[in-house]
């Protein structure tokens, strides 16, 4: 069996925390669930590297070889990026992070812990097809939070089900600013960044000076896709060669209203130069056309207002 | 000693700032440096920090309370710069060698010293106009020399960014010393990177700076030379130094170093490295380094709290 990290187990005092039990396990951290002094629940991530085998046993990090070492530091500045990119950024359907320090030989980063399950969890959980309002509602509230991070010069460039969180109450928060890692395009393969087959656009593959706020664009319509299909879009760079995505709008007519499929069409765009170029403009776009045929109660009608005053 | 001294940095158009300026005093002797990192990732930065920083600390070492020789102190210094920046080359295993010009000067006992490497320079003005100057070690200087081009044409010349001697390059650095010059009260130092100079002559620096009260007309100066850098313009940093105390205006800025006690030192250096070149470095955080990141996210996510 392969060597894996060890996760710090239950009950584990870390700083001011404690760690009740590990959510995840991914490429470059585990996410736990903890408490602080208030015994409020946190979410933290443990930059771990799982390319890397640091920690076989205890609780320090330590790295075997010196290669290893300057590989586990040089992956450490993407774990920053993320956490000055999320730093920065104080927005209800964005994570939020509470606190960022040193211990172990590693880094940690506390964010507010959010109950719910991403939305890929949600797609998988689903028997029958995603509701046309559910959609809608989960996109525009994601669409505001994403804005927010693209004001701040940011781009996420790993929007995919997997990073968009559920709260209970339906609102969406987007997660996992680790490939805010725009740093990490050099050829370290050891700590190459994973982008994901399906919600990765094709400039991510092959043109990395043309990322910009449609190469979110692209994987927020992907996301989209996979809502409706329960898998992904096939992926850019396969598409590049030989494109064999069929249109939403052909496979789902009748079925969402044209506007939506048309949006979800729109974003998947191979150039990125056709796609909408801002995530207001695309906000703009599901917004305007009306949803479905129903009067209009007051209510609707006052709300449709307000938000559009919001967004504007 | 008394002077009044002057110092600013500007990003000019660009992403990062590669030019690093440093100054520390003294009770009896006065440091200056610039530094203009070169070449593309984070390497010119840190050349020039490493360069700055490395000044700054021999002369704290060395400076007790007076420089033995300011001469040998300034060459010495430059080649360990220059070796210091190929063991950190070879420490973070990094396919070039960080490089960096250099200008520096020390002014002890009414003398004024320097020593520079590449092409960012130095002037001393006295009334107006100019009494010493460092020559360039680029290959446009050479043309002016082979009487090829003219000084005038050396700022606008497509090779003007190519230097034949620099801190952390593949030949052992070119270094040239300025010969010891008394000074007097009113003469004005100017050190300053090709991004200032390139933009603005230097009978325009000394109308800018020799009959008026520099810490009102430098910062002055700084912003039109900015200015006229536009969308493409350079790093640009100066350091400027009047000598003697300051009688064009009566505001209280000139430093007087009798206050210090034997063996203190005023120094003023910047320490922030911009870490996140896009490009990515290929080197590894050092402990300092994880303690700054950590330090400005904690700083960020206060400064963002609600
Ligand atoms: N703030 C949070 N509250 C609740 N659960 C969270 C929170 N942050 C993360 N999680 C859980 O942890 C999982 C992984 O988080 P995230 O996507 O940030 O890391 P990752 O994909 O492992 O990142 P990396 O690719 O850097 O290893 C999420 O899918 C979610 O289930
Ligand atoms: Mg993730």
């Amino acid at each position: 069996m392969a060597v894996t990290n060890q996760a710090l187990p239950g009950a584990y005092q870390l700083l001011n925390y404690r760690i009740d039990r590990q959510i995840s396990r991914g490429g470059f951290s585990i996410v736990y669930r903890a408490f602080d002094e208030m015994g409020a629940p946190v979410a933290i991530k443990e930059y771990l590297p799982s390319s890397l085998v640091l920690r076989t046993e205890g609780d320090i990090v330590r790295a075997s070889t010196a290669e290893n070492l300057t590989s586990f530091r040089y992956g450490m500045k993407c774990f920053f990026e993320e956490g000055r990119a999320l730093a920065k950024i104080n927005h209800p359907n964005v994570v939020r992070v509470l606190n960022f320090f040193r211990a172990n030989e590693t880094v940690y980063m506390v964010m507010r812990y959010e109950r719910g399950r991403t939305l890929q969890q949600q797609i998988q959980m689903r028997q029958d097809q995603m509701s046309e309002r559910l959609v809608r509602h989960v996109f525009m509230h994601l669409l505001n939070g994403l804005r927010e991070v693209h004001t701040h010069k940011l781009l996420h460039l790993d929007i995919k089900p997997a990073n968009i969180y559920l709260r209970t109450d339906g609102t969406p928060v987007l997660l996992d600013f680790g490939a805010a890692r725009q740093t990490l395009t050099t050829n370290r393969p050891k700590l190459a960044p994973m982008y994901t087959p399906g919600f990765a656009a094709p400039e991510q593959y092959r043109d990395p000076d043309r990322l910009g706020p449609w190469t979110d664009v692209y994987g927020v319509g992907a996301s989209m896709f996979a809502c409706l299909a329960a898998f992904a879009p096939q992926a850019a760079d396969a598409r590049i060669q030989e494109d064999h995505l069929v249109s939403a709008k052909k496979i789902w007519s009748g079925q969402y209203s044209d506007n939506v499929l048309e949006v979800i069409d729109w974003c998947l765009r191979l150039d990125p130069l056709e796609r909408p170029q801002s995530v207001f403009a695309l906000q703009k776009a599901i917004r305007d056309i009306p949803p479905k045929k129903r009067k209009l109660t007051f209510f609707d009608a006052l709300k449709r207002k307000l938000f559009s005053e919001l967004g504007a | 000693m008394r002077f009044t001294i002057f110092q600013e940095s500007r990003k000019g158009s660009r992403k990062v700032n590669q030019d690093r300026i440093a100054y520390t005093y003294s009770r009896d002797t006065l440091l200056l440096v610039v530094a203009d990192g070169m070449g593309g990732h984070a390497g010119g930065e840190i050349a020039a920090q490493i360069a700055a920083r490395l000044f700054i600390e021999r002369f704290q070492q060395e400076a007790k309370p007076v420089l033995k020789s300011p001469l040998k102190f300034l060459q010495d210094s430059m080649l360990r710069a220059h070796a210091a920046l190929g063991s950190y080359a070879n420490q973070f295993s990094m396919l070039e060698t960080p490089r960096t010009t250099c200008v520096a000067c020390v002014v002890q006992a009414g003398h004024a010293y320097w020593a520079h490497v590449g092409d960012s320079r130095l002037y001393l003005y006295r009334q107006g106009g100019i009494i010493g100057q460092t020559k360039d070690h680029s290959k446009v200087q050479y043309l002016v020399d082979q009487g090829i081009i003219g000084a005038d044409e050396v700022a606008m010349h497509p090779d003007r960014n190519k230097i034949f001697s620099c801190l952390g390059g593949l030949v052992d650095p070119v270094i040239d010393l300025g010969k010891r010059t008394p000074l007097r009260n009113g003469d004005v130092i100017v050190m300053c990177s090709d991004g200032l100079w390139s933009v603005l002559s230097k009978e325009e620096m000394s109308t800018w700076l020799t009959s008026t009260p520099i810490l009102k007309t430098a910062p002055q100066m700084m912003a039109e030379a900015e200015k006229r850098g536009g969308s493409e313009g350079d790093n640009l940093s100066a350091i400027v130094v009047r000598w003697g105390p300051e009688t064009l205006t009566d505001e209280p800025s000139t430093t007087i170093t009798e206050t210090l006690g034997l063996g203190q030192f005023e120094t003023q250096i910047d320490r922030t490295l911009t870490l996140t070149d896009r490009k990515g470095a290929q080197r590894d955080l050092s402990d300092d380094e994880i303690e700054h990141a950590i330090a400005e996210i904690q700083a960020t996510i206060q400064r963002y709290r609600r």
